[in-house]
């Protein structure tokens, strides 16, 4: 499973008063914890509403140059924001690239949408349109169906392509797990060259001992077929449950990868 | 007599309890009554309605609030409660006429432009419900005008805004302008509430209070209620 770590996110306000003094050091930091624990891409987020659009872009900017310049792995451009997303790309050095995300609303779709294609980007697409997010699986399949129908018009592959099925507490509708679940199965069957990604701390929200709730969702997601997930690599239970979910699924050949990340001290029980 | 049955009442709110045949947070309660066939009894005993609200219904959501915010409680028990108040309210709502009961007040609801996020709007959506208060609920992406003219039409004493987003939030900002624009500002509390929002952020829009959660929510409501009435 792709791991995108989910640490550099202004709606944490540590990180967002980080970002906002320019601490390199904070940023570094947070990005090399991030890599040593095993993601494979790192999610860059600035927010948006504080400050004007401008400070939002310097502030992208700044913090794309920073990561990179500590680390290899590819980014993950967080924002709906089509002015942010392209300052993130100019400043950005390398050829994979994620950007998260768009939807089904023709807005977003229309402006971000050529934005990836013209970058050659994978691009994280959310299972939602204009009425928010469907309460059913027929209808999160439906709005797939229209964002990869515009999205091959405008020359991306579905390869580049990663559905996230998305996730609502369980706290407050408990059948909402298996509408997922359900969701990544259908999304695998139909499409199967897309991807499918989803962050997983949403699910227990409102519920106690949540990050439990959370590993033992990743295992039922992996098996559904899910191929990425946003979390926080620092979880290193988590980590150890994403090792074990590919090599119980066949992922794993001669289980090297668990093996290997066993003989690291990375498996924790 | 009274006293006990209302005591009743009051614990199967807290026990998220509709009829004998569901099973509480505590073990061992299936087979005894629930809210709803306690109801029926203290209202086959002439019980006053307003007393089993104030003092089954509207006392045992407030320990279910306090056990909220101590975090004994979570969020699936909480709508477990406002369920059993919502069961309970149908049955005493056509009792209330003839005992001289008022409505406490009517609240419109919304997520603001933009945002399509309504899970936290819908649980103090309910709550309010089950504190007493007529609720319409707009729907979440509504515009500033559609507000603004629901307002106008339908006269609430308040006005509850969510919204989830950091770029959503500054539409709350165009609402409450609009509102002063529509000659409106004076005649409705409005109340905000939402992930990015803050007590900083409900002052400098000029809005009446700040919810931080759902009980939160309507403890700022009832103070706001309970000082214009008085």
């Amino acid at each position: 499973m792709l791991i995108i770590g989910e640490c550099i996110n202004a709606s944490n306000r540590t990180v967002a008063e980080a970002i906002a003094r320019r601490d390199r050091e904070f940023i570094e930091g947070i990005t090399k914890t991030q890599v040593e624990a095993g993601a494979d891409f790192i999610d860059v987020n600035v927010g948006a509403g504080q400050g004007t659009q401008g400070q939002a872009i310097e502030g992208m900017e700044w913090l794309v140059k920073t990561v990179q310049a500590v680390t290899d792995k590819p980014l993950t451009i967080d924002s709906d924001v089509p002015g942010i997303i392209e300052a993130a790309l100019r400043s950005y050095r390398g050829e994979t690239v994620m950007i998260n995300s768009v939807t089904a609303e023709p807005e977003r779709l229309e402006s971000i949408g050529p934005l990836a294609a013209r970058h050659k980007a994978l691009l994280v697409a959310l299972a939602m349109g204009s009425e928010g997010i469907p309460d059913t699986v027929e209808r999160r399949l439906e709005t797939c169906e229209t964002i990869l129908t515009r999205l091959t018009s405008m020359g991306m592959s579905a390869e580049q392509i990663y559905f996230d099925p998305l996730v609502l507490p369980i706290s407050v509708d408990s059948r909402q797990g298996l509408v997922t679940l359900k969701t990544i199965e259908r999304i695998k069957a139909r499409y199967p060259a897309a991807k499918t990604v989803m962050g997983l701390s949403n699910i227990s929200f409102g519920l106690p001992s949540r990050k439990l709730v959370n590993r033992a969702f990743l295992l039922m997601a992996a098996y559904a077929g899910l191929d990425a997930a946003i979390l926080d690599p620092r979880d290193d239970k988590a980590m150890s449950l994403v090792r074990i979910s590919d090599m119980l699924i066949g992922k794993d050949a001669l289980c090297k990868g668990y093996i290997k990340a066993y003989r690291q001290g990375k498996i924790v029980d | 007599m009274a006293d006990d049955i209302l005591k009743l009442i009051q614990e199967n709110v807290i026990q998220g309890r509709i009829t004998k045949d569901d099973e509480g947070f505590d073990d061992g309660m299936a087979g005894q009554p629930g809210v709803t066939e306690l109801i029926e009894t203290a209202l086959a005993q002439k019980i006053n309605p307003q007393d089993i609200i104030s003092k089954g219904l509207t006392r045992g959501m407030a320990i279910v609030g306090e056990k909220f915010e101590a975090k004994q409680y979570f969020i699936p028990d909480m709508l477990a409660s406002a369920q059993v108040v919502g069961a309970a309210m149908d049955i005493l709502e056509p009792h209330l006429a003839g005992a001289g009961a008022k409505a406490k007040g009517k609240i419109i609801m919304a997520t603001v432009k933009g945002d399509l996020h309504d899970i936290g709007k819908n649980i103090v959506s309910i709550l309010l419900r089950g504190a007493g208060y007529t609720v319409k609920d707009l729907g979440n992406d509504i515009d500033t005008s559609t507000i603004v003219e629901a307002v106008r039409e339908e006269k609430p004493q308040f006005l509850g805004l969510s919204a989830l987003l950091i770029s959503t939030m500054a539409n709350m900002a165009d609402v409450m302008q609009a509102l002063k624009d529509a000659g409106l500002r004076d005649k409705v509390k409005v109340v905000i509430g939402g992930a990015p929002v803050s007590e900083e952020f409900a002052k400098s829009i000029g809005a009446d209070g700040y919810g931080a959660d759902g009980f939160g929510a309507i403890r700022v409501v009832e103070s706001l209620f309970n000082a214009n009435a008085a």
